[in-house]
């Protein structure tokens, strides 16, 4: 019989470690151990960090009763746990009946009538206790708790790596999730070159498979915008050679599979084994959206500098020709006098203008003019715009005509406004007309009045069509004008609560800017 | 005689160029936008191409990287004039062989400007 135990007690711990998960076996080592102790109830409970709780962490298959769950938290106060971890010796309840501890009413009711509780140990410390229970009163004795210290300390060493195991095994579950469902791409590569990690996002951000990576040496770097990639490949290089001993930080263009350049921002450090450089880790984000945009801001900046440079330029060299022409005594020659008078006037009027607009549309931006409204006549408006700008088109050969609903209602609007939207749109039509005619065309919809201005100009294509009312928006950068005309329309348009819109059916073949004003309750 | 091509969309910095070489000892021909300057170029060998950047169509830098693609026009001197910063621009000095002008200038340092071109073909 004593050798039959030593076997138990061996059998028990090479159960005990054949699995990293205790719960696995459980099932296996409970019915080996009720070989050499009787119970009807077995359960490993743990206790929680501060001390206050404790799991059911395991509990036998075979006991029918569910009172004390496994996987719950149950409180210490109160149970026999806490009188285990106190005294860190095995406790006894002869008779649950009578017993002090709350679980022991529990468990009389399904049945057990003593119990014993074995602390386990680990590194001195109590992690939590084996509990025995059965339906005989005063069953456990000096024989079982002797019998059980045998194999209470594998226990709780395998109950501590179950533990261990679990936290690594959440822990990589969450970096893989993080890793998985980032939008960004978090790598590790050897030294070699070889991928020994690539985040499937990669895929989606240069459109090839994840399996490249790892199976092509390098690969990340042969993705490289041609002009980027030296540059890459030699940060890599003092990060790898421990020249750069920290971050790295960079900014590079990649190619995407379909064509498409994309903007990356990449940060490495060295991974390090010993002290030696083995390979890197990275972090890599899409900033391609953050670079359209910064590239639309300097554009706006080159914009706006070269239409305010641009006459001042022309200002001073007319004023150094002027000078030249005195000397030279030229100026009351060739109408040289002339010429440079006029170049003068052309350019302080361009300065003036492209300063008022750059006024006027910020403070129709800061909303700090409201709008002056009035009871308006668009029949009375226009007519007086087209007069006015009659012997501009006349110059130009262009016939300019209107074409205005009888039944047009008298309007609320900020005629200044209004007059200045108009005329800014009859204005932009000569302009990009070169023959043909233009015509202003007013009626009136169900809730608001619509007037085109239609001309028979170069009219627009799609990506210009999209983009004209934006500010500072020029189809070509020299022509005349900041290109902040058509967003101090829009913004006239919007504050009056209309819609403003250009049609053309492309290069060459005209267009048709419209704008609404609805028309209120009293306007009708 | 020097033979000059001044490409530039704006009449007014064209009468600008002619007032300021009138007398001098170039042959000056003007273009009013890329494309007519390619048309030039082919015509005729120029010393030297004073290019706008900012023009409708064709703008100076591109018809600038055409020239140093053709075997033929790889040489050609470049002053590049515009009212932007030089340093907009400095992406150009590697395709060799240009100088850049900003607007505004005088007619001294066109001269000058020209002339350092001229030598440094030499």
């Amino acid at each position: 019989m004593f050798i039959n135990k030593k076997e138990i007690i061996l059998n028990i711990n090479k159960i005990i470690f054949s699995s990293l998960d205790i719960r696995e076996v459980y099932q296996t080592m409970s019915k080996e151990l009720s070989k050499v102790i009787d119970f009807d109830r077995l359960s490993v409970t743990l206790i929680t960090e501060n001390n206050d709780l404790y799991e059911n962490f395991v509990l036998s298959k075979d006991y029918e009763y569910t009172a004390l769950k496994e996987g719950v938290l149950y409180p210490m106060e109160g149970s026999m746990m806490k009188r285990v971890i106190q005294f860190r010796q095995p406790v006894v309840v002869e008779d649950t009946s009578k017993g002090r501890f709350f679980t022991d009413t529990v468990l009389y009711k399904e049945g057990i009538q003593s119990r014993l509780g074995f602390p386990l140990e680990y590194k001195d410390r109590v992690i939590g206790s084996v509990n025995f229970g059965s339906k005989r009163k005063d069953y456990y004795t000096k024989k079982h708790i002797d019998f059980f210290a045998q194999i209470a300390s594998q226990l709780a060493m395998s109950i501590e790596n179950t533990r261990l195991f679990n936290r690594i095994k959440e822990a990589e579950e969450k970096y893989r999730t993080v890793i998985e469902s980032s939008p960004d791409i978090i790598f590790e590569c050897a030294k070699d070159g070889k991928f020994l990690l690539m985040s499937p996002s990669v895929e989606k951000m240069t459109g090839c498979p994840v399996n490249q990576f790892y199976d092509n040496r390098g690969y990340g770097l042969s993705l490289c915008h041609a002009d980027d990639r030296e540059r890459v490949q030699h940060e890599i290089f003092q990060i790898l050679n421990g020249k750069n001993s920290n971050l790295m930080d960079m900014e590079f263009r990649i190619t995407h599979k379909q064509g498409q350049v994309i903007w990356l921002s990449l940060e490495i450090i060295p991974i390090k084994e010993c002290d030696e450089i083995v390979g890197i880790e990275g972090f890599c984000r899409d900033i391609t959206e953050r670079k359209k945009l910064d590239e639309l801001k300097d554009g706006l900046i080159r914009d706006v500098t070269h239409e305010l440079k641009t006459p001042v330029a022309k200002i001073e060299m007319a004023i150094d020709m002027f000078e030249r022409s005195i000397t030279t005594g030229n100026i009351n020659t060739l109408g040289k006098g002339s010429q440079i008078h006029e170049i003068l006037r052309n350019n302080i009027n361009r300065l003036k203008n492209t300063v008022k607009n750059i006024l006027d549309i910020s403070k129709l931006e800061s909303g700090m003019e409201p709008l002056k409204l009035h009871d308006i006549s668009l029949i009375e408006l226009i007519t007086q715009i087209v007069s006015e700008l009659g012997n501009t088109a006349n110059t130009k050969n262009l016939t300019l005509t209107s074409h205005l609903s009888a039944n047009l209602p008298i309007i609320k609007a900020d005629r200044y406004k209004i007059y200045h939207l108009i005329t800014h749109l009859i204005d932009n039509a000569i302009k990009f007309t070169e023959q043909g005619k233009i015509d202003i065309i007013a009626s009136v919809l169900p809730d608001a009045v619509q007037v085109t201005i239609e001309d028979t100009g170069r009219g627009l294509d799609e990506k210009t069509k999209e983009r004209v009312f934006e500010k500072f928006y020029k189809e070509t950068p020299s022509t005349f004008g900041a290109g902040i005309g058509l967003a101090i329309c829009k913004n006239i348009v919007q504050l009056h609560k209309g819609k403003i819109w250009v049609e053309s059916e492309g290069k060459g073949k005209g267009s048709r800017f419209k704008f609404t004003l609805p028309m209120t309750a009293d306007n009708k | 005689m020097k033979e000059l091509l001044i490409v530039e969309d704006d009449l007014e910095m064209q009468e600008f160029y002619k007032d300021m070489l009138q007398g001098e000892q170039f042959t000056v021909t003007l273009a009013s936008n890329g494309e007519e300057g390619i048309k030039k170029i082919k015509e005729k060998k120029y010393d030297i191409v004073i290019l706008d950047i900012l023009m409708e169509g064709m703008t100076g830098d591109r018809l600038f990287a055409l020239l140093r693609r053709d075997s033929q026009y790889k040489e050609v001197p470049v002053i590049m004039a515009s009212a932007l910063d030089e340093k907009t621009y400095q992406c150009f000095q590697a395709l060799g062989n240009v100088s850049f002008l900003e607007k505004p200038f005088n007619k001294e340092k066109l001269l000058d400007e020209i002339t350092k071109r001229l030598e440094g073909n030499k």
